[in-house]
């Protein structure tokens, strides 16, 4: 199966284990990434407000290089994500809007047609590979691994993108997890929010949402936390020293990509997957695993 | 307990409440709301589906104009209005009303080229923002204006009696703040009771959860001569379950921007009744509705209680969501829209009657004492009307305390009331619940003050408040006694107020003997032009009441018989 | 674990059809309508756990069994244990029918209207979050008219009023129409995770921004007084959570039709409001890509060295890297961005 592939700006820098990671389980799964040389940053949530048209023509270029490509787009960011979202049903909504894009990307010989289907990783393993093909493929079961699973919103809301009354009712990590030998954890921040998108300017609200998280998720016996968003993995790996200081306790929790969970039940060695490339020691997870 | 003083004290912060308060300020007078909800959350007024066309504005024709006269006297108030009021009121309505709010910067909504929605036919309406919405940006609008003006809002404070000088006049009012628990007097040299259309009477009611007859218990206890308390009207189409939503219509009214409007069939499936095939004129069709059930009840194909449905099932579903929000409730029940119809029933509504004005300066009997909006009785209520009796009334107090003094605090007034409310906050073993009494009440009402009535019945609703005021009301008892947020001590304190309200309302029930639009009585069904098209006053008198019929003047409007079954009357 | 022992619950076929894994919310809302509104039958026992509580010390659970009744709605229950079973029970409503926006709760854990949302067999139900509680499920809603007022959501006109009916179209109306949908229910206030961190910032929160949206969306206001209220809102303060939209039972889509095109606004009118925007466009429209580094040296200048212990791990991980932030000021992405973006200098 080939996807046009869009890793996002962190998973290029601050989160470059993600990247590493995503291509190392792509491999094992038989998906065949295709990377979209020029692709631009979706605009993470600032571009938006302050300018829609360049948040629009950004994004729906991304969907049009790999329509060129003629195939599925793949990402592994919840930001991206929505955003590719947003812009999709902008563009399906407002024809007005469909057409000032298009003569904007018209100036690099780019046109948009509306047929890219855009898809997480995270459905990509629902859809594409199935839950049943998983625990099949699954090498090294992660039993005794307790996961607390943390969405991040952007998976989960708006319920005008995703639909959910309610998305605490969301699971579909938990039962990711499950399929992979986990025992996932259930706790209060599984759905909350990071705080990541004002963190360039005020980290403190970041660090206290993110606090009162990571403390539910050890209270509950978590041993890993789990994220398919790179910007909340910045957050919950990248601040919990900061977090650490602020509660005045210490939380030591390790903090696994989704591609880097499966990675492990696929048998790969933590050491391939960049598990030594986070702030929070992650020793524990392979010590749990006999790795 | 606080003690306040102001120029004007308002009881009610809905349409008349809240413009009079920004008229007085506007004049250098010291206005103070006193709201038993919350202003702009509460009462009549924020129901307001759609506001309607007056005059020749925005494009009504000489027809048109003709048409919302005749719709306003003959259907909303079976000519038992002052119809040189109502003519003042329609040209203030064209001139001044929708320019203000506009320019205020309440939304009448636009379509995208930007003309303004109307309603077409006979009679045409707008909206604020949303068709079926109207009422709520239309009141938040009052409140943001009351806010800026920083006119003292006193929310969910119950006034429990009026207060007097040693002549009798009004000078304030003393009230309960019920969720902080605290007693309030505000002093006033005048005090305008504008607590609205609706009240909580029966059984199914439109009216908010904080409604208790109030405004009629106090100006009856003060003296104040009351009017055509028995005209009450009913909403045929609110929906029949689940019990919460009994204030929750499908709209009858014509839609903005589509010919159609809802439509009613009966238990067998029968169509009876669509307003813009059926009445054109009735713009607000209560009354012809209710007829129209009421055949369909007489030949048992229909209770007042439900077993029959209304909806819009015959529209294309882009056309009602386009500018109304009337597929919101359907949607929220599971039902399909705009396929499903929602069983409806009857739902008592507003109280065309209330305290006896003069329509010139809302004066009522008792001097220092004014009434305006929904609680003065002299019309049926639309929002338009309410506004515009806030205008008269605050233009008429502004001139009228010019000559008065402040007064001073009535301590033994005070104390009295103090002591009454006091007494009804007590706990007791094997005491009754006063919600319990409440409920009591609205059923019987439901049962022998509903929709149709007769001597037999009235008399022995009578009797049983009697026996309710004898026997239930000395055992009140509360279950917790302490202060503040004290929701049964303030059921106990209604419950006075709605006995009092209900009995009034049972008498002048049983003195207007003829039919008349929604007022239905078995014993006496025709509508008797020759000796009832007058106002029928009820006033203290000695130890009692009395009453005295008052003849309406027909200066643009007249009725063309003298007598006629009043079902058969089309209006 | 076995697929049907999860403490999760089901999640239906193991291999989902292509687009249909970004649908699964669509499935949850309309099992969990059809569920509710038939699940329970006329007469079923629903289980009610209510939060009784006063100042003088009373904090406690309750329970009730409540006989279910046609479409029943949590304020149906809460009515029948007022009547029934608890007479002292505290709780605010007035018009029962979502238009008064008073009877707001939470409802195992989310913000419902209680006359509108249908009960579920097995509930638990507290006050809203973020308000002072007076007593049971009544909530002090001072602290939000307050911040309403400070906002002063009014139109004040720029020009002369024309006349009615005045040149005004839906179109320019759109998201000022959403936010007239507003009921001031709080549901939002309670959700919103930023204002459940009190005094630590100066965010507005959704539903006083959705009350000043009314009007600063308004085409018709005087741009100078938006301002000056949007000045005071803390609005990009915002984390974008979307919350507020979740629990809004006025399906007002708080975050992209009025937080945003507030934000719009005051990065127009306000410029130093928006300089988290700004620095993200402007490093966007060079690089192609956001260089993490680059935004927050931007923002924060020298002050973000200042915890040198911290740079210090960030270099050693990996996460950052200081010389390409410095000296790799384009990527292939560079040139499209450029384009679509319009350049701008980095200094």
């Amino acid at each position: 199966m080939k996807f046009a592939y869009y890793p996002g700006c962190s998973a290029r820098s601050t989160c470059a284990e993600l990247n590493e990671a995503t291509h190392q389980v792509a491999a094992r799964l038989g998906l065949e990434l295709v990377q979209l040389e020029t692709a631009t940053c979706t605009g993470a949530r600032e571009l938006r407000a302050i300018d829609p048209i360049g948040f629009h023509t950004l994004n729906i270029r991304i969907l049009a290089l790999a329509e060129r490509e003629g195939l599925p787009l793949m990402t592994i960011c919840n930001t991206c994500t929505l955003n590719l979202l947003d812009a999709e049903a902008a563009f399906v909504d407002e024809p007005h809007l469909a057409d000032e894009v298009n003569a904007r990307l018209a100036e690099e010989g780019l046109r948009y047609g509306g047929r890219t289907r855009i898809s997480h990783f995270l459905w990509v393993l629902y859809e594409e590979i199935g839950m049943e093909r998983l625990r099949q493929l699954v090498v090294r079961p992660l039993t005794g691994l307790t996961v607390a699973a943390f969405y991040g919103c952007h998976i989960t809301r708006p319920p005008l993108r995703y639909g959910f009354v309610d998305s605490r009712n969301n699971v579909a990590l938990e039962r990711l997890a499950e399929v992979l030998g986990c025992r996932p954890i259930d706790y209060s921040g599984r759905t909350e929010c990071c705080g990541f998108h004002t963190a360039a300017h005020d980290e403190r609200i970041a660090i206290k949402l993110t606090g009162q998280h990571i403390k539910s998720a050890k209270a509950n016996g978590a041993a890993t936390m789990l994220t398919p968003c790179p910007l909340c993995h910045t957050v919950l790996d990248g601040f919990q020293r900061e977090i650490e200081r602020d509660m005045g306790e210490r939380l030591d929790m390790p903090v696994l990509h989704l591609p880097q969970l499966v990675g492990l039940a696929l048998g790969l060695a933590p050491a391939v997957l960049r598990l030594d490339r986070h702030m929070v020691a992650t020793q524990a997870i392979a010590r749990l695993l006999g790795t | 307990m606080r003690v306040i003083q102001a120029d004007v004290a308002i009881v009610g912060g809905g349409a008349a409440g809240c413009y009079a308060a920004i008229n007085l300020h506007r004049m250098g007078v010291r206005p103070v709301i006193l709201c038993k909800g919350l202003v702009g959350k509460s009462g009549a007024s924020i129901f307001a589906g759609n506001l309607v066309i007056s005059g020749r504005a925005l494009g009504n024709s000489e027809e048109h104009a003709r048409n919302t006269a005749e719709f306003l006297i003959k259907y909303h108030n079976q000519f038992l209005i002052d119809q040189n009021w109502a003519r003042r009121c329609g040209q203030w309505i064209e001139s001044v009303y929708y320019p203000e709010l506009e320019q205020a910067g309440l939304y009448l909504r636009r379509d995208e080229q930007g003309n303004v929605v109307t309603s077409p036919g006979k009679i045409r309406s707008v909206a604020a923002n949303v068709q079926g919405n109207s009422g709520v940006p239309f009141m938040d609008l009052r409140r943001k204006q009351v806010i800026k003006a920083a006119i003292p809002r006193l929310e969910e404070t119950a006034v429990t009696a009026l207060l007097h000088r040693p002549d009798g006049s009004v000078c304030g009012v003393f009230g309960l703040d019920y969720i902080a628990g605290e007693y309030v007097a505000v002093l006033a040299r005048a005090v305008i009771l504008a607590t609205g259309y609706s009240d909580r009477l029966h059984a199914r009611s439109t009216g908010t959860r904080e409604m208790s007859g109030d405004g009629l218990a106090i100006a009856w206890r003060a003296g104040a001569a009351l009017v055509n308390l028995e005209m009450q009207w009913w909403h045929t189409n609110d929906m029949a379950a689940p019990p919460s939503w009994q204030r929750m219509q499908v709209y009858p009214n014509p839609m903005l921007g589509s010919e159609k409007s809802a439509r009613m069939v009966n238990a067998a499936g029968e169509e009876f009744f669509n307003q813009q095939q059926d009445d054109p004129l009735a713009y607000g069709p209560y009354t012809v509705q209710l007829k129209a059930l009421a055949r369909q009840v007489h030949a048992g194909k229909a209770r007042y209680e439900g077993g029959y449905f209304a909806g819009f099932d015959h529209c294309d579903p882009r056309e009602v969501e386009a500018y109304t929000s009337y597929a919101k409730g359907f949607r929220q029940l599971g039902l399909r829209f705009p396929e499903d119809l929602a069983e409806t029933a009857v739902t008592a509504h507003y109280r065309q009657g209330g305290i006896d004005v003069d329509t010139q300066t809302m004066r009522s009997s008792v001097p220092g004492l004014y009434a305006a909006g929904g609680l003065a009785g002299h019309s049926n209520g639309l929002i338009g009307l309410a506004t515009y009796d806030g205008k008269v009334v605050a233009d008429a107090v502004a001139a009228d305390i010019r000559q008065g003094a402040a007064p001073d605090l009535p301590e033994a007034q005070v104390e009295s009331e103090r002591r009454r409310l006091e007494s009804l906050r007590v706990a007791r073993t094997g005491g009754v619940v006063p919600a319990a009494i409440k409920e009591r009440v609205r059923a019987l009402m439901w049962e022998k003050v509903g929709v149709e009535k007769d001597s037999a019945g009235l008399a022995s609703a009578l009797d049983d408040l009697a026996a309710i005021r004898l026997d239930l009301l000395p055992r009140m008892g509360l279950k917790r006694t302490a202060k503040a947020a004290n929701y049964e001590w303030l059921d106990a304190i209604d419950v006075v107020n709605m006995l009092d309200a209900c009995e009034l309302v049972m008498r002048s029930s049983l003195e207007r003997e003829e039919s008349r639009g929604p007022f239905m009585r078995r014993d006496f069904p025709l509508q008797d032009n020759a000796n009832w098209l007058a106002a029928n006053v009820i006033e203290p008198s000695g130890n009692g009441f009395r009453f005295r019929r008052r003849p309406y003047e027909l200066p643009f409007f007249r009725p063309d018989f003298d007598t006629r079954s009043n079902l058969e009357v089309p209006w | 674990m076995s697929a049907q022992e999860s403490t999760f619950g089901p999640l239906g076929p193991e291999r989902l059809a292509a687009g249909e894994a970004r649908r699964l919310g669509q499935r949850e809302r309309q099992d969990t309508l059809a569920q509710r509104n038939a699940g329970l039958a006329v007469g079923d026992a629903v289980r009610v756990r209510i939060r009784r509580f006063d100042r003088e010390g009373a904090d406690e659970i309750q329970t009730f069994e409540v006989p279910c009744r046609k479409w029943m709605r949590v304020l149906d229950a809460l009515n029948w244990i007022a009547d029934n079973a608890a007479h002292d029970l505290a709780y605010r409503w007035f018009c029962g029918s979502k238009m008064c926006g008073t009877c707001a709760v939470r409802m195992n854990g989310r913000e419902v209207l209680a006359c509108w949302e249908a009960v579920e067999p097995d509930m638990t139900i507290e006050p809203l979050r973020n308000l002072p509680v007076i007593r049971d499920l009544v909530v002090d809603r001072a602290p939000f008219d307050e911040k309403v007022a400070a906002l002063e959501p009014w139109i004040e006109r720029p020009v002369t009023y024309p006349g009615f009916p005045e040149p005004l179209s839906h179109k320019e109306m759109k998201n000022a129409s959403k936010a007239l949908d507003c009921i001031g229910c709080m549901c939002c206030y309670s959700a919103c995770p930023v204002i459940g961190l009190g005094d630590l910032t100066d965010f507005a929160g959704p539903a006083p921004l959705v009350q000043l949206g009314q009007t600063a969306l308004d085409p018709r206001n005087d741009p100078a007084k938006v301002a000056r209220s949007l000045a005071r809102t803390g609005i990009f303060n915002c984390v974008s959570c979307y919350k507020c939209e979740e629990v809004c039972p006025a399906s007002i889509p708080i975050v992209s039709r009025v937080i945003e095109p507030l934000k719009a606004r005051a990065h127009a009118l306000v410029p130093a409001m928006a300089r988290h925007p700004r620095a993200l466009r402007t490093i966007v429209a060079g690089r192609g890509r956001v260089d993490p580094g680059a935004l927050i040296l931007r923002l924060q200048g020298f002050w973000a060295l200042r915890n040198l212990s911290r740079v210090l791990r960030l270099l050693l991980r990996g996460k950052i890297n200081p010389l390409k932030t410095l000296l790799q000021r384009t990527t292939p992405a560079s040139g499209a961005a450029r384009r679509v973006l319009g350049r701008e200098e980095e200094p």
